[in-house]
């Protein structure tokens, strides 16, 4: 007889994990675009 | 940089909607489909800024150091991703969220020793020593890598053996394989634009440097 195992329910961490991933990449990209626009801005006036 | 950043939205996607939930760990597994490129694309970081470091010692040419600081700052995010998500994957799966074993022990101490590397690089006003100086500690920040890589054959250790790069082949069903290696290219992809843009910005602020020495 085959014995079904039900995999545990723990998708809250997965998601924190996503989320954790998705804001620290968002924010690091936009930091850099503010920055560059900022030195381009500075470098040419 | 913003193409990459997409696709990471579609990677979700494919992890949580058509990649099979693993029966034993559940879902927590699929922290793995980020977990793992992002520890890639660190290390690939740490890589090419070894590179550039000695190959800027050899050459000084002052854009291959920069390009040595903007792939430490990409990596020091990556890693900050890596040491995140491992303990959310580690809490479920382990029962703990730390352990102090060789893996997590010696990727922690490499985050530490690139933050060094970034502060070393505000705290040295002439851009000829801080060059040497920093280079000195970037090769020796890449050297680390290898070395955590192996770190989990050379150890009794908690944290799993690699499933790709090793000696007998990748070990995983084709459906986990192909969203890990789709993984894989986002994030080398997402490295590469942040590298491209930081990089940029390395060569306008030394053009803003340069500017300001020269009017005073």
């Amino acid at each position: 007889m085959l014995l079904r195992v039900e995999p545990p329910a723990n998708g809250q961490y997965m998601v924190a994990a996503y989320v954790l991933v998705a804001v620290v990449l968002l924010i690091y990209a936009v930091t850099l675009v503010v920055r560059a626009r900022g030195l381009v801005k500075e470098v040419v006036e | 940089m913003t193409l990459a950043l997409l696709a990471l939205a579609a990677h979700y996607v494919r992890a949580i909607q058509y990649t099979p939930v693993e029966a034993t760990q559940g879902m927590a597994q699929k922290i793995f489909y980020v977990h793992v490129p992002a520890a890639w694309s660190a290390f690939l970081a740490y890589g090419i800024v070894g590179l550039c470091s000695a190959l800027f010692l050899w050459l000084h040419d002052r854009r291959l150091d920069l390009f040595a600081e903007a792939s430490a700052e990409v990596g020091t995010v990556l890693t900050f991703i890596v040491l995140t998500t491992g303990p959310l994957w580690g809490k479920p799966i382990w029962g703990t969220w730390w352990q102090w074993e060789v893996r997590l022990t010696s990727t922690l101490f490499l985050f530490f020793l690139f933050v060094g590397y970034l502060t070393l690089r505000r705290s040295v006003y002439d851009p000829l020593e801080r060059a040497r100086y920093s280079a000195v500690v970037g090769i020796l920040g890449a050297m680390l890598v290898p070395f955590i890589h192996l770190s989990v054959w050379m150890f009794r250790t908690i944290h799993p053996k690699p499933i790709i790069l090793k000696p007998d082949g990748p070990s995983l069903p084709g459906s986990m394989l192909s969203t890990l290696l789709e993984g894989f290219a986002i994030f080398t992809v997402l490295y590469l634009g942040m590298v491209m843009v930081r990089y940029g910005i390395g060569r306008l602020q030394e053009e803003k440097e340069a500017r300001h020495a020269a009017a005073s």
